[in-house]
């Protein structure tokens, strides 16, 4: 019997180490250790023998037993450290192949330049409001210190309503620019004034550089002792945050109705460094002598905050309105040729960002 | 408005120093913006003048010639030409190789080459003048070459027959001149500066050169031209009917004048500033109107009938303008007129039957001042522009015809010869106030944020013409007539020391501060839902607000009740939208075949009427408006939409409506009750739902009407969202509230059962939660949809439900026989009320 059991033990071992997989290894085990195993039916068998030597051939073949599952747990971590070793060849995938992605969506340019726009000026206090898109003259006009004969009125294109006429407000028009906000904000009362209002506006063109529909951000800023300095801190704030470090900004005149004195924003040019010379020593392609123009802005005139209940002998304050879209192109790599492609929702364009 | 200024022009008015180049980008910071500097002589270069020495027959053609001519070479060029008014000694203008010529006067510039015609070297081109960009200065007639010595006045012409002109130029130069240098343009730049609209003094030289030598602080140098000094008596009867539209009028008439072309100088300035040579009198009014900002017009005294009359025109009445076109004339529009018929439209155009030509002998100028709105609505009524109306439509002072006259009479009698018939006529409206304005230094100071002493500030306004006096800390500024338009108020004041001081000087100071309020919640949940909407897939949309007719009856809406635009740009943009859906369906049609899966979003607002209640208290059929024609007294009421599309198969309407779930769980919504809507014609009737927080409506999403999707050119399955933002803002909840989770295991089985194919899942779910609370010891019960069957094997008009079960107890650990219970009574609940059956 004992020659048996060590038959058997050699026998596990031999096919163990033939064996190639776990199935294999598994198999092994149910044969010899089963229950209906050949070790196991010897060990049934046990009962059998005489009770003399039935203790040693016992204790035998349990050692043995426990030495075939020995021998098959090693063979099964030895089986297992050569599966790892060649897990890469086995289990080979074309990793160059692309992922599966989650549902991937885009937001509109307009949205992103619109969120930074917000974020830049929220970190200096100023909250974003929303007024109306179709409003009456009287704020998008006649309060700005534009009488209705004024010349200055036809540098906007203006949409007007197929609406009567009010006595008090005037005509009824989509907003030709944000700055209808001013005297709404105004007519809050409430000091001081630190707005960013950004809109749709509209205006009766549609070329390369303009579209019907755009965005502007208008900034209002309306406290006792604001000062040109304040503006020039706003700009140069504005411009670092949103063009990057080292953008600088100057004031140049111009003339708008609603601000006294008035100026036209440029920023310092990114690609020049300001220096108005391309790589080639030749003049840069992307600005005006080092410089590109932002914008208009100004102190408000005495009369619009005069429109909006505030006395001008208290108070004082700035504003700026500029084009969302414009600004946002300005940005380097932002280089679109034709402004409408942002409103014809081609997706192939629109999932460029 | 631009204006085009010769540089060397300008120094004859302010001494200047320094290159344009520093003068542009000094002048840009603190006054009018010098945007570009050309070079005078650019399409000049290697074009120079040469003398015809000898013509020869071109053996192999007939319109051609050889023409051998002097360019200061060793040797004269043989150069080929077609020119037919070639004559030898003539002088020409030669274009070297190398030089940048355009072809008969038409298409771009092209470098010379060296060329053979017809078997014969060419070692130039002799120009015509427009084939040099000089086609403004000089005319000539098809297939002629430029006659420089004609033009010019030397030498002799091609006819022998060139007069020598007062104004001309000395001497025939040396062939192989620079042409630049014989023209004077040689070293002038040409600086394109815009002149914002209420400095139109500044579009004068006159103007400018008192900016820049107050900006540069130089020496101004213009003088004043001396008052015009009559010979006779003849008087020029002006009658002004209406002085409100005609506050000024002055009129004079010289006899006896020559009207040739004008002296090189005048022309090169006028062509400097875009303006043609006409003749001599005609170029003095613009000349006097580029140097004064003042226009003028001069008309042939001998076709005025009578007197002048400026009165409003005569309906009906026609008049022939300078540009050969006929007007139509209406009662609104200012006209000069004769004792017969309109001669010109005030400060907009003179007319043709009274226009100054070369057999004119005797002149009347006119210098006036027109009121600008009435200039500029009858430009844009007749579509009329000119350069006299761009200035005259900004505003210009009564103050300014005087000095302009005593100018062209100047320049009139020098040029033209002539003399004055008599005195000045004036016809004035009211003597002349000036504008006085007193501001405190401390409020320069205060506004501009920096300390400047008084006596800077008054240095400053001095230099700009203001007459200047103190008392104290006040500063009181008289207006010179030519800011009478734009200095309105003390504050203008303000602007004048601060641009003079530098703008650049003034400090950077970032007014930090805590915002006045947070940001409206609209924007703030606007702004989120993006977020959760690229999240999700959907790609961002941003159409126009207004819409056209066409396309809201494509998607089945009636315009109706729409507001519109009155001045559309085009029919597309005409009515302003109440849905975004359409915009998204034409959307969508125009990327179909780029990308089937669409999924788009976009979030803008509606424009409603405002007597239309709050949000969701209508299905948004027909625009939801009511059916009478609106009367727009009020503003509309501008609602924040969400609207979504998604293109797919049949079960696209779900990923809508998981669309919404997700939206509206973001949202923090917890108790959303989902209604069936069948009866809207735009909505597919059998899979459009609508979502409901406390009764209010905060979304509709289904499956658009397959007749709409078609109409649309959208094959498969069209599913559309509308969220009403301000409602699903109210119910929006930012801040959840914790809920303790259950120590203990819940259990979960899975109920499949067949019902009637109408049976709503939302029924059985609820069903099956009440049993739950109902059961004596009450339990948790989430009910789960899996999956729907509608088999073969099942009977006509079931369908199988499956659904996971789980329950829950905050108190215990739940034993099987409790679930089975509850499982027990569940089915037995929805036996009864649904006759429900269990499949195994």
């Amino acid at each position: 019997m004992l020659d048996q059991l060590n038959a058997l033990k050699l026998e596990i071992e031999e096919a163990v180490a033939a064996t190639k997989t776990v199935g294999e290894l598994d198999d092994i085990e149910i044969k010899y250790l089963g229950r209906k195993g050949r070790l196991t039916s010897i060990l049934k068998g046990l009962a059998e023998i005489d009770e003399a030597t039935r203790p040693k051939v016992g204790a035998a073949a349990n050692r043995i037993k426990q030495e075939a599952e020995r021998i098959i747990a090693k063979g099964r971590v030895a089986l297992q450290e050569r599966s790892l070793s060649d897990l890469g060849e086995r289990e080979r995938e074309d990793v160059t192949e692309p992922g599966l992605r989650p549902p991937e969506g885009h937001l509109h340019l307009v949205t992103q330049a619109i969120r930074e726009i917000t974020a830049i000026f929220d970190r200096i206090g100023f909250t974003r409001t929303r007024y109306p898109e179709v409003d009456w003259d009287r704020y998008a006009f006649e309060s700005l210190n534009m009488p209705a004969d004024h010349p200055a009125r036809d540098e906007w294109e203006t949409f007007f309503m197929d609406a009567p006429t009010s006595k008090t407000n005037g005509r009824m028009v989509l907003t030709p620019h944000t700055s209808n906000a001013q005297v709404r904000e105004l007519e809050r009362g409430e000091f001081p004034v630190r707005m960013i209002n950004i809109a749709k506006c509209y205006r009766r063109q549609s070329d390369a550089t303009h579209v019907p529909m755009f965005h502007q951000f208008e900034g209002l800023y309306v406290d006792r002792g604001v000062s040109i300095t304040h503006l020039r801190g706003v700009l140069d704030y504005f411009a670092t945050s949103f063009f990057g470090p080292g953008r600088k900004t100057r004031l140049r005149p111009f003339h708008f109705r609603f601000t006294e004195p008035s100026f036209e924003i440029d920023v310092s040019c990114g690609v020049c460094g300001g220096t108005g010379l391309g790589a080639d020593k030749q003049k840069c392609r992307v600005c005006k002598r080092g410089w590109l123009e932002l914008g208009g802005a100004g102190m408000v005139h005495p009369n619009v905050l005069k429109a909006g209940n505030v006395d001008s002998k208290k108070y004082s304050g700035f504003a700026f309105g500029w084009g969302v879209e414009r600004t946002y192109m300005m940005k380097e790599g932002m280089q679109i040729d034709d402004i409408r492609i942002l409103y014809k929702n081609d997706v192939r364009f629109l999932k460029q960002f | 408005m631009n204006s085009l200024v010769s540089y060397e022009w300008l120094t004859h008015y302010v001494k200047l120093r320094g290159t344009p180049e520093e003068f542009a980008k000094r002048m840009s910071l603190s006054g009018p913006a010098v945007e570009r500097l050309l070079p005078a002589d650019a399409e000049l270069a290697k074009i120079v003048v040469g003398r015809i020495k000898d013509i020869k027959k071109h053996p192999n053609a007939d319109k051609l010639r050889i023409v051998m001519t002097d360019v200061g070479a060793k040797k004269p060029a043989h150069i080929v030409c077609g020119g037919t008014n070639l004559a030898e000694g003539q002088f020409v203008a030669v274009a070297l190789i190398g030089a940048k010529v355009r072809w008969h006067g038409k298409g771009d510039l092209v470098a010379l080459e060296p060329a053979e015609i017809r078997g014969e070297k060419s070692e130039g081109m002799i120009c015509a003048a427009d084939e040099i960009g000089l086609g403004g200065a000089f005319q000539n007639a098809e297939r002629e070459i430029l006659d420089l010595g004609k033009e010019l006045g030397w030498g002799v012409g091609a006819h022998g027959d060139a007069p020598r002109r007062k104004g001309g130029l000395p001497s025939a130069p040396t062939p192989g001149a620079p042409l630049a240098d014989i023209l004077g343009l040689a070293g002038d730049v040409i600086m394109d500066i815009e002149v914002t609209s209420n400095r139109v003094d500044a579009m004068g030289m006159v103007g400018l050169a008192r900016e820049a030598a107050t900006i540069l602080d130089r020496p101004f140098v213009w003088k004043e031209p001396k008052d015009v000094k009559a010979k006779g008596k003849e008087k020029v009867a002006v009658k002004v009917a209406t002085k409100k539209l005609c506050p000024r009028y002055l009129a004079v008439r010289i006899d006896g004048v020559t009207v040739g072309s004008s002296p090189w100088w005048m022309k090169r300035r006028l062509l400097a500033a875009g303006i043609r040579p006409i003749n001599v009198i005609v170029d003095i009014t613009n000349y006097v109107m580029l140097e004064q900002a003042q226009p003028m017009h001069a008309f042939d005294a001998a076709t005025v009938e009578k007197g002048i009359e400026v009165r409003l025109a005569r309906t009906g009445e026609k008049m022939r303008a300078l540009d050969g076109k006929d007007y139509r004339l209406d009662d609104t529009m200012l006209v000069i007129a004769d004792a017969s018929k309109p001669i010109a439209i005030a400060g907009v155009m003179g007319g043709e039957r009274t226009g100054v030509m070369a057999n004119t002998t005797s002149i009347v100028f006119e210098a006036a001042t027109f009121d600008p709105v009435s200039v500029r609505r009858t430009s844009r009524k007749l579509g009329l522009q000119s350069d006299s109306q761009i200035r005259f439509e900004k505003g210009l002072s009564t103050e300014a015809p005087p000095s302009a006259l005593a100018r062209a009479v100047e320049l009139t009698l020098d040029l033209a010869g002539g003399k004055v018939a008599g005195p000045v006529t004036d016809v004035k409206a009211a003597p002349y106030r000036p504008k006085r304005f007193t501001i405190t230094t401390d409020e320069v100071n205060c506004l501009i944020g920096v300390v400047l002493p008084q006596k800077e500030m008054v240095r400053i306004l001095r230099s700009l013409g203001f007459a200047v006096g103190t008392k104290g800390k006040h500063i009181t500024a008289t207006v010179p007539w030519w800011r009478d338009h734009d200095i309105e108020m003390g504050q203008d004041l303000v602007e004048e020391i601060a641009r003079v001081y530098g703008y650049g000087n003034i400090p950077a100071i970032v007014p930090f501060g805590l915002a006045p309020r947070p940001m409206d919640a609209e924007l703030v949940w606007e702004d989120r839902l993006r977020e959760v909407a690229k999240g999700a897939g959907f790609t961002e949309t941003y159409s126009y607000s207004f819409v056209s007719k066409d396309l809201l009856e494509k998607a089945g809406y009636d315009a109706g009740g729409m507001l519109h635009v009155q001045n559309p740009l085009t029919a597309d943009l005409e009515i302003m939208r109440t849905t975004l859906l359409p915009s998204l369906l034409q959307i969508a049609s125009e990327n179909i075949e780029r990308e089937y899966a669409l999924r788009l979003f976009e979030v803008a607002n509606v424009y409603y009427p405002s007597s239309v209640g709050a949000y969701g208290d209508t299905p948004r059929r027909k625009g939801g408006l009511p059916s009478a024609p609106t009367k727009w007294t009020k503003l509309p009421d501008e609602r924040l939409e969400v609207g979504a599309l998604l293109v797919g198969g049949e079960g696209v309407w779900k990923e809508a409506k998981g669309f919404v779930e997700h939206v509206l769980g973001e949202m923090g919504m917890r108790d959303v009750s989902w209604r069936r809507m069948s009866t809207d014609a735009f909505w597919h009737p059998g899979r459009t739902v609508q979502a409901f927080v406390e009764g209010d409506l905060v979304a509709t999403v289904g499956e658009v009407s397959p007749k709409i999707a078609e109409r649309f050119k959208l094959d498969g399955r069209v599913a559309l969202v509308d969220i009403p933002f301000a409602s699903a803002v109210r119910h929006a909840i930012s801040s959840r509230r914790y809920v303790q989770v259950s120590p203990f295991p819940s259990a979960k089985r899975d109920l499949a059962i067949v019902v009637d194919a109408r049976t709503e899942f939302d029924d059985i779910a609820r069903a099956i939660s009440r049993v739950g609370a109902i059961h004596e010891l009450p339990l948790q019960v989430e009910v789960e949809w899996f999956d729907t069957y509608r088999e073969k094997n099942l009977p006509a008009g079931k369908k199988s439900l499956a659904m996971h079960i789980e329950c829950s107890a905050p108190d215990r650990t739940l034993e099987s026989k409790d679930v089975d219970a509850l499982m027990e009574k569940a089915v037995l609940a929805l036996k009864e009320a649904f006759k429900a059956e269990v499949r195994a």
